[in-house]
């Protein structure tokens, strides 16, 4: 089953072109990457889908409903959630209460959110932390607040925008499981990587963008051998070398 | 005792101090610094709804307690309508009021949307001052409307003695920290908390920032234009200068930004703080350096903002949960 599908999305800032006509679809249950260089309209592509801005072009249906233009909250709350490349905590708040304002996306009584919350924390290995201020987190527990704060709106899919970026190599394993886990609980996972060698053990489906533009959508087998890809990685001189 | 219990104590404590104080003060003098004081505590306490929590600098609050002020005077003084009435017609006119200068405001950022707020409260001002009549009701301009204490009583909202208002605006103080501290802990409060730390990580998360802002200033307009009908027969004599002037919509910004706007006990101990330094500045000062107490302000809140940016209330609670720590290991290790 489709979950999300992008068709002909375009995103123009004045006259530079973002994103110039994406397609991909995502189906339930799948972890799908999303790489290419910096620069190259990832984040963007994330902002359009969450509803951050409204894409200049094109259509985007998710779970059967064409979304462009809707609002980030009416978004969240039909199952969309997101993580932001750069950490946006609710600094002067503990790691609980950040959570806790995710968790009310889906009821109106404290007593409830804060149980989803604690759960969500326990499941992310992150419970003993929860009174602690979200601004003396590190950058991986920083990042890790992050995935708690979007799971806890109970999404069916999530966007993740480079959440192992800055994390040490044993981090970045613990990560990956912990996605893995997200996944086999029923989460469709959409995720912007650097570390080729996490979204490579992780996606299923892997479409690169280069200014905009997709240049290349397969396995991660496939993309790790695809000739346009390498190019937009290493340079013209080393697939001619 | 634990510290749930002993919060509990100090709590019925102050409610009980503060509920026997005329009991002992017999001055009319010293009663009317304390209704004043609870005035502000109150009013900002209010402001706070929206100041503190949704993150946004309002500086015209002073325009809501006139709306209160002006609309339960002249229906009284015109139809005979009682006060406790016209107090709520107020907060609903305030209310509107609050919600068409939020709609545009609310997605200004920082001193824009403070400069937009200012703007509103000195253009009410100025309209009052100018004219005589909004269509059947008199204004009466710059001159201002006097109520005349014939029926004295509850039901008028008129009393003889200070006592009625002290334990009217003590009673209203209470009511408003209350509901703040409902809100905070509600749905609500985290949203408002949320959207005014981090807006776009708020929204990707389900929180429709501007909604629940609206919500806080029509909620924060109600209850500030109760305390201008309040202020109203307090004073039964109510003019443009001194209910809608900018100095009280800074004072109330002072109060809560030196106390800590945010947090429950800020606009208190905010008013405890300042009312106290206001009232004998205009006392020494009032006839050679009118304002000194604004200058008075400015430099303690110069001072506060240095050393204690989120307001006097974070040390003084932090000194509280100590001395509290002392007492519990005291008693249990005995
Ligand atoms: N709000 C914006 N206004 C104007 N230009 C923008 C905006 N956001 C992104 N851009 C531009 O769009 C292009 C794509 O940026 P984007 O952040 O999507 O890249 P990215 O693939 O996420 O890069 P990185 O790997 O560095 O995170 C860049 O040229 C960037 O400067
Ligand atoms: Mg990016």
């Amino acid at each position: 089953m489709v979950l999300l599908e992008v068709r002909g999305m375009t995103k123009e800032f004045g006259g530079l072109r973002a994103i110039d006509s994406l397609d991909l679809t995502i189906e339930k249950g799948q972890i799908f990457g999303l790489i290419g260089p910096n620069g190259a309209g990832k984040s963007t592509a994330f902002n359009c889908i969450a509803g951050a801005f409204a894409p200049t072009a094109g259509v985007i249906t998710f779970n059967n409903e064409t979304i462009n233009g809707q609002k980030p909250w009416n978004l969240c709350k039909k199952g969309l959630a997101r993580t932001f490349q750069i950490v946006k905590p609710f600094a002067s708040k503990s790691v609980l209460y950040n959570v806790m304002v995710a968790s009310f996306a889906t009821t109106n009584s404290r007593q409830v959110a804060e149980e989803k919350a604690i759960k969500v924390l326990e499941s992310l290995n992150f419970a003993d932390k929860k009174d602690i201020l979200s601004s003396n987190l590190t950058i991986a527990d920083r990042k890790r607040l992050e995935i708690a704060r979007a799971l806890a709106t109970e999404p069916k899919l999530l966007l993740l925008d480079e959440v192992m970026a800055g994390l040490r190599p044993n981090e970045v394993d613990e990560m990956v499981e912990v996605l893995k886990k997200i996944r086999e609980q029923g989460t469709t996972i959409f995720v912007i990587e650097h570390i080729m060698r996490a979204i490579m053990a992780l996606s299923d489906r892997i479409v690169v963008i280069q200014f905009g533009k997709k240049i290349a959508e397969g396995t991660p087998k496939e993309i790790a051998n695809n000739e346009n890809v390498i190019k937009a990685y290493l340079g013209e001189d080393y697939v001619a070398a | 005792m634990n510290y749930k219990n002993i919060n509990k104590v100090a709590l019925v404590a102050i409610l009980l101090i503060a509920f026997g104080l005329p009991l002992v003060i017999r001055s009319a003098t010293y009663l009317h610094i304390l209704v004043l004081l609870f005035f502000y505590a109150y009013l900002t306490t209010s402001w706070n709804l929206v100041g503190g929590f949704a993150g946004v600098l309002p500086l015209g609050h002073a325009a809501f307690v006139g709306i209160g002020a002006y609309t339960s005077t002249i229906l009284f003084l015109q139809y005979g309508i009682s006060p406790w009435i016209g107090m709520l017609v107020g907060g609903v006119l305030a209310t509107i009021a609050g919600i068409l200068i939020g709609l545009p405001t609310f997605k200004m950022r920082g001193a824009y949307f403070a400069l937009a707020t200012i703007a509103f409260a000195e253009g009410f001002r100025v309209i009052v001052e100018n004219i005589d009549y909004i269509g059947p009701f008199k204004i009466n301009g710059p001159r201002g409307l006097q109520i005349p204490p014939l029926d004295i009583g509850l039901a008028n909202f008129m009393f003889a003695s200070k006592e009625p208002y002290y334990y009217i605006i003590l009673i209203m103080l209470v009511a408003v920290v209350v509901l703040t501290y409902v809100i905070s802990r509600s749905k609500l409060g985290y949203y408002l908390n949320a959207g005014g730390e981090e807006p776009e990580a708020a929204m990707a998360l389900g929180v429709n920032v501007a909604r629940a802002k609206l919500i806080a200033m029509a909620m924060s307009s109600f209850l500030t234009a109760m305390a201008g009908t309040f202020y109203a027969q307090f004073t039964l004599y109510i003019h443009p200068k001194s209910i809608i002037s900018l100095d009280l919509s800074f004072e109330i910004a002072f109060i809560a930004l030196i106390g800590g706007r945010g947090s429950i006990a800020g606009p208190i101990l905010g008013a405890l703080l300042l009312r106290p330094v206001g009232d004998f500045s205009r006392i020494y000062f009032g006839d050679t350096l009118p304002g000194m107490h604004l200058i008075i302000f400015g430099l303690v809140l110069i001072l506060v903002m240095h050393y204690q940016p989120r307001g006097l209330q974070e040390p003084l609670t932090r000194l509280y949960n100590n001395l509290i720590r002392r007492i519990t290991h005291n008693t249990t290790g005995r």
